[in-house]
């Protein structure tokens, strides 16, 4: 009989997937990882991009989001804001509120849709 | 609790960023999205044909159909400071246009697209009208060759 390797989640993993579906949710932003593809959240087998997790102290985890913004943007301040409330929110609502610290928000680039 | 502002070099991204924090974190932009947002301001006034000298539009013809170029950021140059920026833009002005009305509206589109979307103030824009845009210019440029 095959075994199934279980591997369980962690809160750091968790939050970061959180952080990446607010980003996903939020209009007028996406997430990058830069041009070395190094901002990104190893998940597995896979990794999300564009989030950067780490443990500091006392077991909370620090995000960091990576973000392209869509020409023209709403003021970043405001933008940055949002994705803020929205994953403390979100970390709330799945039990992760006393886990989120700091939230960092990093505009890199705008993006301009190309013309039809 | 007051928010501060502060410019820092980007050590992952390589490139300078100013940043606000607050309370719950804090929010940093790039020197090149300031410069970007310029160049897109400055674009969206009519009357501007393009941005940077000839030697910047051939140069950034060329890069950007290699893929290294980004000619947004063509005839732009930003200093950012802690709360403040400066923007220097060369612009080349369609034939017929009033280059002081241009101008004017350039400067006002950039200020108020960059105050109004990344906060800082800014303290000067400073315009160079490089060269007039002649309709049939780019027709020129595409021209067939007239031989094999």
């Amino acid at each position: 009989m095959q075994r199934v390797l279980q591997r369980t989640v962690t809160e750091r993993v968790r939050l970061a997937r959180l952080a990446a579906e607010v980003v996903a949710a939020t209009e007028g932003v996406t997430a990058t990882a830069g041009p070395a593809g190094l901002w990104r959240t190893q998940d597995g087998e896979r990794s999300i991009p564009g989030v950067v997790a780490i443990v500091v102290g006392e077991g909370r985890v620090e995000i960091a989001l990576h973000l392209d913004a869509l020409w023209p943007p709403e003021p970043f301040e405001a933008l940055a804001g949002t994705v803020r409330d929205r994953l403390r929110r979100s970390a709330d609502s799945a039990g992760l509120d006393d886990r989120l610290g700091p939230v960092e928000v990093a505009f890199h680039d705008v993006l301009v849709a190309a013309v039809a | 609790m007051a928010d501060t502002t502060s410019s820092r070099p980007d050590t992952q991204g390589g490139g300078k960023t100013s940043s606000l924090s607050s309370g719950k974190g804090q929010t940093s932009i790039a020197d090149g999205v300031v410069t970007k947002i310029a160049g897109l301001a400055a674009r969206e006034v009519g009357g501007v044909h393009d941005l940077g000298g000839g030697t910047a539009r051939a140069v950034g013809s060329v890069t950007q159909r290699v893929g290294l170029g980004d000619q947004k950021m063509q005839g732009v140059s930003v200093e950012v400071g802690e709360r403040e920026a400066a923007v220097d833009l060369t612009l080349v002005i369609e034939y017929g246009e009033s280059i002081p009305q241009v101008a004017e509206a350039v400067r006002a589109q950039v200020v108020k697209r960059v105050e109004g979307i990344t906060g800082l103030s800014v303290t000067e824009v400073n315009i160079t009208v490089n060269d007039l845009f002649f309709p049939g210019d780019e027709q020129d440029d595409e021209a067939p060759a007239r031989v094999a």
